[in-house]
């Protein structure tokens, strides 16, 4: 048609022609916009609840706010484990793999020093996880500001302020303080009841483990708004989105205040320098409060608690004296230091008088055999005394045979050993004390009466801890009560209060004669302020000591000595001391325990002879060490590089 | 010009489109407004760029309008010519983006030969059936150069490719034909053909890509990160908005970044989010009113130019509305299709203005018959 020309009109006017069409056309749109408002009256009005809730959860997030560890304390107050700021970064994996590319991944790496193996581990990570990893824990503050920097580049990466938990003291005391590590996975099944989360920290060994309720406190609970990024909004659009919410405030930890003693465990830990191996175990007499507990070789709970590397972990697992085992409540054959339990059980059974004596000639004859004595040339004639203070052999041989192995078991329980002492800490271990009958039952042969004569030296198949051994002698130095050891004194709430306090407690009444335990105390006191004694060369000018030196054989003598030093380390004696201090007023009681060192006297007394020589100048003003060396003052070892 | 009995100012504002103009305007101020609060957290100001691309579209409406019609009529192969040739300039020496090559640049803008393509169609078409000017139906024969005509452009688009352009091109086209006229048989006939056609269609004239969108669209659950969960954060922003929505400036949804494409393709999330089912059915509305006073142009129109531009422009906005939100709203399988005069883009906006004022223009130079 050409313009101009005069059509045919509807009855609209349109062209004739098209009449219907434009009701039938605007009828289709009709029905598909309604088709659209249907849709939509689905969406928004029928499912509109759901989806308003789907929205609600995409932008609010429940973030649980870890509570502050409470702190573990010496006596004195001073931090043996306590908070230090520090930064964890976290990543949430799907909005990284949604929002980030290769140069995320990159800068990634680039700012978290990270290797090819653990960018491959993210990688797998990114791709399989949902919910929230954390990346690296305790990122230094450089780190972090760089990260910081780049925040608009790393999608789903956040950096949180945190609380690390630090060891002043470092590996001092690190087997009795402990270390946290992250709750592992088994574990988190029962955990979660209690608030604990995936990524929380929990004690491991030491007070750390043992008091886990007391210092974990409970986390609170917060709402954050983030965006599509995982970025957190500013606070104010929080309040604007969520409106005046209720924030649950964590509870802090609370402090455990220990008997532990900082100072004393420094000196324990220089008095230990020397040797690679033992144990040393402190405690005061009057109420069995443990001052100290020591184990070597000790580890760094610092680095246990932060990030190990893979090459520390395999150093920890392939060091065959085992770093990680506490050796303070481990047991071992515990020599001559038990040969307290020997004389007691004689004198009380009526078996020696104190004065009676005993021809030592260097060995003892019995079963056909004869049973040397440490001395070749043997002791002469030895009362209950002086076989304490020399430790002669053949007294006890004889005393062994005419009481035999029950009696002398028997004894041996009054004063605790074979059960354990009640440490709250490190699974301590009950240690053996066998008789006649353990023997039958679990002797490859059976019960001979030779073995009476191994077991009065604490010998054969006889095991204590030198803890067990510290108790013992507490109970001898306070007159015959075997306390519980204690090592917390309270719990303190964040303001300071006390809420819940540990008082001493008695285990039980040794029950030692007055007569038997004078004997005891005055043999004692021979080995080491006689000059007879085997200890005796170290004595202090300034406070008398009472202590028994032990040398527990790990292998069975053959017919020719062999020195210590020629035998290869692990067939090495261990080398005891068990002493306490000020002699007639006792406050503290020492066990040094050296594995494979060698002689008690040579080795294990000197060690225990330092320590109350600082200990005890120390509670005086000044310290022992520093007055002979003229040195500087005695640096902290947890300060030390 | 013919303008009849009455001639000047009064002439002019008699022969503007007023229900028309007023919900163009009326789509204009609400697509700016929903644009500023659904960029709100963006660094970049979209509604002030699309302003300026407003202002451009607006020169452009004059242009159209005042040119005579018989210059579009006139020219209209040679535009549509053109246009084929530019499209084929972008599959030489095209800019890609994101695995598409869509367009060609020109230094300071980027030109999308595509979206000319829609306007080309449409007048290529109307001239065509004009010059016919065939009473009745139309046999599938008469409908083969025509057909062919079109086709000659979309192959280009559809390589680009751009499967969502392509076929609101076609469905542009189907749509002028079917109201052009077609034997009732033939249209059977091209139904079968089409559900024959479609497997076949699916397997090799896709690219995977497309065809991972149309089986995510099947099953929105398996596939949470990709394409569905584009569209399911959509919905959630819809949804969320219930019946009132969330109010000015307060959705969550769309303004922290859970919507992609929110300012483009996904900018209805943001309305039905701040502004709720009432909202989306005020907007439903305008664009019903669109469709309708486009149609209110072609039925007035005294020639079938006229009547076919109406047509095919109030389909270009038809379609693309539909099958935006039908897209949106998860109905339809993502295409990547505009919602008119709301997505943020100057090609889009404009082709949008200057159809418009191809309204303007068969409105404008209508001959008055008294």
């Amino acid at each position: 048609m050409a313009l101009g020309d005069l059509p045919t009109r509807g009855r609209h006017g349109e062209l004739a022609e098209y009449g219907a069409r434009y009701g039938w056309t605007l009828a289709i749109v009709l029905v598909a916009f309604g088709i659209i408002a249907l849709r939509l009256w689905q969406i928004q009005v029928i499912e509109g609840e759901r989806y308003y809730r789907a929205a609600t959860e995409n932008i609010i997030r429940q973030v649980e706010v870890s509570a502050p560890r409470g702190r573990i304390l010496d006596r004195y107050g001073v931090a043996l484990a306590e908070n230090r700021p520090s930064f964890d970064v976290y990543m949430v994996p799907h909005i990284f793999r949604r929002h980030a590319d290769e140069e995320a991944y990159a800068l990634l790496k680039r700012y978290m020093n990270l290797s090819e193996a653990e960018l491959a581990r993210i990688r797998g990570m990114v791709e399989s996880n949902r919910g929230e990893v954390l990346l690296r824990r305790d990122v230094p503050r450089l780190e972090v500001a760089r990260l910081e920097e780049d925040r608009l580049r790393l999608p789903g990466i956040e950096v949180r302020a945190t609380a690390h938990r630090h060891y002043p003291l470092h590996h001092v005391g690190g087997h009795a303080v402990g270390f946290v590590a992250e709750v592992g996975r088994d574990e988190l099944r029962n955990l979660r009841a209690y608030g604990y989360r995936s990524g929380d920290r929990v004690g491991r060994m030491g007070l750390e483990s043992a008091f886990e309720e007391v210092l974990h406190g409970s986390p609170g609970l917060d709402r954050v708004v983030v965006d599509a990024r995982g970025n957190r909004q500013g606070e104010s659009q929080t309040r604007f989105l969520i409106g005046e919410y209720q924030r649950i405030e964590p509870v802090a930890g609370r402090d455990v205040v220990s008997t532990l003693d900082a100072d004393l465990m420094v000196i324990i830990d220089e008095a230990m320098r020397r040797y690679a191996a033992g144990a040393v175990v402190a405690v005061d007499p009057r109420d069995g409060s443990v001052r100290g507990l020591y184990s070597k070789p000790h580890f760094n709970p610092n680095a246990w608690s932060g990030r190990l590397s893979a090459m520390e972990k395999m150093r920890s697992d392939n060091d065959p004296f085992k770093p990680m085992l506490d050796k303070s409540v481990n047991a071992y054959f515990p020599g001559s230091v038990y040969k307290i339990v020997g004389t007691w059980a004689a004198l009380h059974d009526g078996i020696y008088e104190p004065h009676d004596e005993v021809d030592c000639p260097g060995y003892y004859h019995f079963g056909g055999r004869r049973w040397r004595c440490h001395k070749r040339g043997g002791h002469g004639d030895v009362d209950a005394y002086t076989s304490m203070a020399l430790s002669c052999d053949v007294y006890f041989y004889k005393l062994a045979e005419e009481m035999g192995m029950d009696r002398m078991a028997e004894f041996a329980r009054r004063f605790g050993f074979g059960e354990r002492t009640g440490l709250p800490i490190n699974h301590e271990s009950a240690g053996r004390i066998p008789d006649t009958e353990w023997y039958r039952q679990y002797g490859p042969d059976g019960y001979t009466r030779g073995m009476d004569l191994n077991s009065v030296l604490g010998q054969g198949d006889t095991l204590t801890t030198p803890l067990q051994v510290a108790m013992a002698y507490a109970a001898i130095a306070n007159g015959g009560d075997l306390y519980y050891p204690r090592m917390v004194e309270e719990i303190r709430n964040q303001s300071g209060d006390v809420v819940f306090a540990y008082e001493p407690r008695v285990r039980k009444k040794v029950g030692i004669d007055a007569e038997s335990l004078e004997v005891l105390r005055r043999g004692l006191w021979m080995g080491v302020e006689d000059d007879i004694g085997t200890a005796s060369r170290l004595r202090l000018d300034h406070a008398e000591v009472a202590g028994k030196t032990g040398t527990a054989q790990v292998a069975k003598l053959g017919a020719v000595r062999v020195a210590n030093s020629d035998k290869e380390i692990r067939l090495r004696d261990h080398a005891w001391f068990a002493a306490y201090a000020p002699y007639d007023d006792p406050e503290l009681v020492l066990v040094v325990f050296l594995e494979h060192a060698g002689h008690g006297g040579a080795e294990a007394a000197p060690v225990a002879m330092e320590i109350f020589d600082r200990y005890l100048t120390r509670k005086q003003g000044f310290d022992a060490l520093e007055v002979r060396l003229g040195s500087a003052p005695l640096e902290r070892a947890g300060e030390a590089p | 010009m013919r303008m009849g009995a009455k001639t000047g100012a009064a002439a002019l504002v008699e022969r503007i489109e007023w229900p028309l103009v007023i919900v163009v305007v009326l789509l204009a101020a609400l697509g700016l407004l929903n644009l500023r609060n659904a960029s709100l957290n963006s660094p970049a100001s979209f509604h002030l760029a699309q302003a300026v691309w407003y202002m451009v579209g607006l020169g452009a409406i004059t242009v159209v309008t005042v040119i005579h019609t018989r210059f579009f009529q006139r020219w209209a192969y040679v535009g549509f010519g053109a246009v084929v040739l530019l499209l084929v300039a972008v599959a030489l020496f095209g800019t890609e983006l994101n695995g598409s090559k869509r367009w060609l640049n020109f230094g300071a803008f980027l030109v999308q030969p595509s979206e000319l393509l829609k306007l080309a169609v449409i007048v290529v078409t109307a001239r065509f059936f004009n010059d016919r000017n065939k009473e009745g139906s139309h046999s599938l024969r008469e409908l083969v150069v025509p057909t062919a005509i079109v086709l000659s452009g979309v192959f280009w688009v559809f390589n680009q490719p751009d499967l969502g352009t392509s076929l609101v091109i076609l469905a542009i086209f189907g749509t002028m034909v079917l109201f052009e006229g077609v034997r009732w048989q033939s249209v059977v006939a091209l139904a079968v053909a089409g559900v024959i056609a479609l497997p076949f269609g699916y397997a090799f004239g896709l690219k995977e890509y497309q065809r991972d969108r149309v089986l995510s669209f099947m099953n929105l659950d398996a596939d949470t990160h990709g394409q569905s969960w584009q569209v399911r954060q959509s919905m959630i922003a819809f949804g969320s908005g219930r019946v009132w929505g969330k109010g000015h400036e307060e959705g969550t949804q769309v303004q922290k970044g859970f919507v992609p494409e929110h300012e483009n393709d996904f900018i209805a999330a943001n309305w039905g989010e701040e502004r709720g089912f009432v909202g989306m059915l005020l907007l439903l509305g305008l664009y019903f009113a669109f469709v309708a006073a486009a149609l209110n142009v072609s039925r007035k129109a005294r020639d079938r130019y006229g009547v076919l531009v109406g047509v095919g422009v109030a389909a270009l906005f038809f379609w693309h509305t539909v099958v935006n939100l039908g897209m949106v709203t998860g109905m339809l399988p993502v295409v990547g299709l505009t919602l008119p005069m709301l997505s943020y883009g100057g090609s889009s906006l404009l082709t949008m203005m200057v159809a418009i004022g191809l309204l303007f223009n068969v409105s404008f130079h209508r001959p008055s018959y008294g």
